[in-house]
Formats: C-alpha cells, structure tokens, sequence
C-alpha cells in the first residue's frame, strides 16, 4: 500500500461516501429520465393506437364521418387523424395544414413531413385507412417533462443525504479527535489515564489499551525515579570512602602506611564495583518487571542447582560448606534468569555472613500450596526488629563487617514480588543462623 | 582538641579516623546514633562529625537531642543526602555546617578548623601575643621573627590552650584533647609537652594557675 503522510478516516470515508452519492444519483437520475422517456413514448403510442382503433369503429362503412368531428383542434394540436379509403381518397384529416403522405407502413412508422417527424400509426379496416400521427418534438417535449418532474426528488435527495453522511461522519469521529487533542496536549512525564467514557466501541478497546500501556510505563517511570533516589544518596558513600582512602593514600608517609591505604583503596573499588554491578541487576530486574513478559513454566530445582554450583568455588574460598538438601521438582511459572539471581543472591549472603567453617544449605519443598526454597545458613542471623528493613534497598546492618551494596535482599524481594512470591525471614532451627524462605505459587 | 566521628559507614569511618588522627585530633569512632548518643552524655567534646542516615537512630534525633540539652558543642553534618530541603532541615535541627559526601579532606579539615574557631569566639584565623603568632590552618608558629617547628603532640596540647585564650584547661582535659578512647596515656606527658614548648615559645606564653591548670593569656 502506498504511504499516506496526511490520512485521515474522515476525509477519506467523506470522499468515498459522498462521490458514491452523487454517482448513484447521477445514475438513478440518468435512468429514471431514460426509462420515463421511453415509457412516455410508448404510452403515447398506445394513445395513437386507441385512438386509430376508436375511429375505425366509429366510421361508417363507407360512408364519411364528419369533417368537423368530435375532435377539437386546438385541443389535440399535437394529434392528426387522416382517414384514407382504399382506393387512396383521404377522406377525414384533423388538420388541413398538417397533411401527411399517405403511408402503406400498417402499424407505427416515423414520417418525415413539414419540417419535422411525425410519429404515425396506420390501422386497415375493411375500406379505409386510419392514421394518427403525433409530432414528435411535442412527444418528446412532454415525455422530457414526465422525466423531469421523476428526476427531481433525485436532484433534491442527494445533496441532503450528503450532508446528513457528513454530519454522521464528522460527528462519529468526535470523539476520535477529542482523544488525540487530549494526547496531543500532555506533558512528556503526563502519563495519567485517558477518559475512556463516551466513547464507541471501536475506540474504547484502543483507548483502553493506551492506558494499559501508560500504566506500566508509569510503573517503569516511578521504579526508575525511586531508584535513582535512593542510588543517588547511597552511590556517594562509596563514592565518599573512595576519596578519602585516595587521600589517605596521598598523605601515607611510609610504606606501611601506603600498604594499608592502598589495600583500603582497593577494598573501596570493589565495594563500589558490587554497588554497580548489582545497582544494574536491579534495574534490569525491574525493568523486567515493568516489561510484563509472560513466565514460562520453569523447574525451580534446576536453577537453583545451577546457582549452587555458581556459587561453590567463592563458598569454598570462604570456607563454607554450600549444598543443596532435598529438593522438590515440581515446575512453576516465572523467569528463569531472575530466578537464578534471586537464588544467587540468597546464598552470596548466605555465604558472606556464615563464619568460615560454617555451612549453607538450600532446600526446595512443598508447604500449604506453595512452593517453598528456603537457604538456611550458620551465620549470626538477623535480630527480629531488623528483619523487615533488611529487604529495603541500601540497608545494611549495624555493625556488619561485610561490605555489601545493601541491594542483595532488595533484588530478591524484587524478582520474588514479580513471581507473587512471599520472602520470610526466620532463624534456622537447625543451623542457627538466617533461614530465608521464598514461596512460590504452584502453577495451576 | 577531641572530636566525635558518628559514622556509618566501615571504609569512610577508618579512612576519616586516620587522617584526622594524623591532624593531632583526639577522635572517638561510633557507627549509629544510639552510641552516638552515650558518646556525648559521658564525654566533653569539642566537635561532633554527625552523619545522617545512621542506624537504630537518626543523626538528626541525635542532633536534636542534644540541643535539647543545650549542648553548645559545634556540629558539622557530613551526608550524601543532597536536596535541599535535608540541609535546612539539618542546619535547623542545629547543626554548624552541612557538609556533602564525597567530600575533599583538606575542606573538611578548614570547616573543622573554623568552626573550633568560631565556638571559642574568635574570627580572626591568627593568634598574636607577645611577639608570638600562630596559624592553626598552616601550624605556622613564629616566635621573635623566627619559625619554630612545633610536635604534633606539643602542637595537640597548645592548640585547646590558644582555641581559647584566657580559659584554664585542667591536666585532665589537656589529656582529653591528646588521647582518643584506645590512645595510651602516659601519666606525666601534659607536663612534659607544656615543658617543651615554653622553650620554644617563651615561658610567657603558656601560665600555669596553680591547682587548677594551665592558660594561654588573651591576645
């Protein structure tokens, strides 16, 4: 199809509509005034006929009728009777002056005569020959005007159907306009709902749709300016201990000094490159979220041994025992990518809070209709009153040694609401340090 | 002079500790407001370095609390929270200054210097008497026409004296601006200092008020 720049629905439904009026009704009028014409023609020859039949009745057998007969001649002006007998006597003319050649043609036959053409219908009866004949420019005057008075209602009718199609169509398109005029007038950051009231059918869904889609870029836009809120305060403390350990290293005055200054330096880079490095996993993960892709049946248990032995050699440099417990294989409905970070995130922590010697283990098992992973450590484990504020982002307890982004338990909480899941935070019975549960809805 | 660092923060704090120990400051180290809190009802300090985001207590809690109890010590906010509205809000809670992370050191020292300056009400950055004048910002000391170089320790115990001129500083609180919480104290080393420097300076300069300690006379 061929781009159109400037289409619009109405200039294009006007167009169609009104050049489809005006041909019908340029066709209706052309065969209306055709076909009333043509039945004026043979009305009026049936005139003729009757009239031709009427006076062969009325006429003597051989006799004359009247010169000065019934028929008025000014009234039938445009008629001529001539009677004729058969030896070739015109016995009977309406009009002197109207004389017409004796025709042998029985039946109908156009005559040329004074200037103009007769149309004659000859009848044989037993002695005579009975024309009647009509001037034809006075037939076709009169049929014109038959035709006419039929054409005109047409001539009339159309042009106010189109203006009744125009108004249909102009006013249809109402609220299609007042819709774009209302988009056209936003702000960049205006992503409110638009009024989906009064409007038809065919436009609501669309609308609808629309708002959908301002819905879930709102939420990508209001995840994004929380985001960049908390990373903007929380981006300066690294970025605040990178300084000072750089000064700390340009004031160091001997070598011992400079080993420990360097070895801070080199902690705070790293501290600052987890900080981004999960700073972007959350983003992604929200993004993710804001996205709505639809999960794919996953098999939980899966992930989570790949996660485990991602996660084996640092769990071995720090000395820890990782493993995975019993494991329930059922399959759920989510993302396997997030997922692989939710776990991962879990026994990172796990790992960087047990003591060396400590053990980590992570379970998947069924518990009242959910599906529950659960990552149990030997670590000091978190005080009840900080066990909620731990999933906010960028907290870090007091007193850690551990120099987290603060984001880990935020992803986790992240990508666990995008799967409906619940993450609790209890003491492991068995390891006493931190048990996480995360519980997953079964897949119906 | 001896400060408090609240900070939460474990790589800013040790960085902080270091350098401003090797300023000669006196400083004690603690991560949250609830020690924060203890550290100042137990402890005369004479400058507090408040975070803000501070676990189990906010460092604006602390800071309102302790003007509460008409506490005139100077406080100097250091935050990575930047708008505004968190600044007044902080220099209205009754902070000093308000200073931004990440920042320089050598600013944060110059607010430190001017804000112990301003709480012993002077403006002038110089101290003159007697033909000896002293910089705190360069710790140029000139005495007679010449520069005499000074110890960081003998530097420690005159500063508090020369923050203040006319105020009598026991031993005990000449101590207290010389040795942070884990510093070891020798028992004779106020004396040992004032010793030192009045060969250098003269022995004008720094007077002994028998029984209760040591003064600097006013400029």
């Amino acid at each position: 199809m061929v781009a159109r720049p400037n289409y619009s629905l109405r200039t294009r439904l006007l167009w169609f509509l009104l050049a489809a009026i005006l041909l019908t009704a340029l066709a209706q009028g052309l065969t209306a005034y055709r076909s009333a014409r043509a039945e004026a023609d043979q009305i009026f020859d049936y005139h003729m006929q009757q009239m031709a039949m009427s006076l062969r009745s009325g006429l003597p057998g051989s006799g004359l009728g009247m010169p000065g007969s019934d028929l008025p001649e000014e009234e039938n002006f445009d008629f001529v009777v001539q009677v004729w007998t058969a030896d070739g006597l015109r016995v009977f003319e309406s009009a002197a002056r109207a004389a017409l050649p004796q025709r042998a043609v029985i039946g109908f036959s156009n005559v040329q005569a004074h200037g103009t053409t007769y149309r004659v219908f000859s009848l044989q009866s037993r002695s005579h020959v009975i024309q009647v004949a009509q001037d034809m420019a006075a037939r076709r005057e009169m049929a014109s005007k038959l035709a006419l008075r039929i054409v005109l209602p047409i001539a009339v009718m159309a042009p106010l159907l189109m203006l009744v199609v125009w108004w249909v169509v102009s006013s249809s398109l109402t609220p299609v306009s007042r819709v774009r005029g209302q988009l056209a007038q936003r702000q960049a950051d205006d992503l409110t709902e638009v009024g989906e009231t009064g409007l038809p059918d065919e436009i609501r869904p669309l609308v609808h749709e629309l708002n959908l889609l301002f819905g879930r870029v709102r939420e990508a836009f209001e995840a994004q300016k929380n985001f960049v809120a908390d990373a903007a305060h929380e981006l300066r403390s690294p970025l605040a201990a990178l300084k000072l350990q750089a000064q700390g290293l340009q004031r160091a005055h001997d070598d011992a000094a400079r080993e420990v200054a360097v070895n801070r330096l080199t902690a705070g880079i790293d501290r600052a490159t987890r900080l981004v490095e999960q700073l972007l996993v959350l983003a992604r993960q929200q993004a993710t979220a804001a996205a709505r892709t639809p999960p794919e049946p996953v098999v939980l248990a899966e992930i989570a041994r790949l996660a485990v032995s991602d996660a084996a050699a640092s769990a071995q440099a720090h000395g820890i025992d990782l493993g995975l417990g019993p494991v329930d294989e059922t399959p759920i409905r989510g993302h396997a990518e997030a997922l692989r970070i939710l776990i991962r995130n879990l026994l990172d922590n796990a790992v960087k809070y047990a003591p060396s010697g400590g053990t980590v283990d992570l379970a998947i098992g069924r518990n009242a209709g959910r599906l529950v992973l659960s990552v149990d450590d030997s670590g000091p484990g978190i005080p009840q009153e900080d066990r909620a504020r731990v999933q906010n982002r960028f907290y870090r307890m007091t007193g850690t040694q551990a120099s987290g982004s603060g984001l880990g338990l935020a992803i986790v909480k992240s990508i666990a609401d995008l799967h409906g899941a619940t993450v609790e935070l209890t003491s492991s019975a068995r390891l006493g340090g931190l048990r996480v549960e995360v519980g997953f809805p079964l897949a119906r | 002079m001896r400060l408090l660092l609240v900070e939460d923060d474990t790589m800013i704090g040790e960085s902080v500790l270091d350098l401003l120990r090797a300023e000669n400051y006196a400083v004690d180290w603690v991560k949250d407001g609830d020690m924060a809190e203890t550290a100042l009802r137990s402890q005369d300090y004479d400058l507090l370095l408040l975070d803000l985001g501070l676990p189990r207590r906010d460092g604006l809690q602390v800071l309102r609390s302790l003007r509460a109890r008409r506490l005139r010590i100077p406080v100097l906010i250091t935050t990575a929270r930047d708008a505004v509205q968190q600044r007044i809000e902080g220099l209205d809670a009754g902070a000093d200054d308000y200073l931004l992370k990440p920042y320089d050191l050598d600013e944060l020292l110059a607010r430190i210097r001017a804000l112990l300056r301003r709480a012993a009400g002077r403006a002038e950055p110089i101290y003159e008497h007697q033909g000896v004048s002293i910089d705190p910002a360069t710790r140029e000391v000139m005495a007679a026409g010449r520069p005499v170089v000074l110890s960081a320790r003998e530097w420690a115990v005159l500063e508090p004296l020369l923050a203040r001129p006319g105020l009598v500083l026991s031993r005990a609180q000449l101590e207290e601006k010389l040795y942070g919480w884990k510093d070891e104290i020798s028992s004779n080393a106020v004396e040992v200092y004032i010793h030192g420097l009045r060969k250098k300076l003269g022995a004008d300069l720094i007077q002994n008020v028998r029984g209760v300690g040591y003064m600097v006379p006013k400029a």
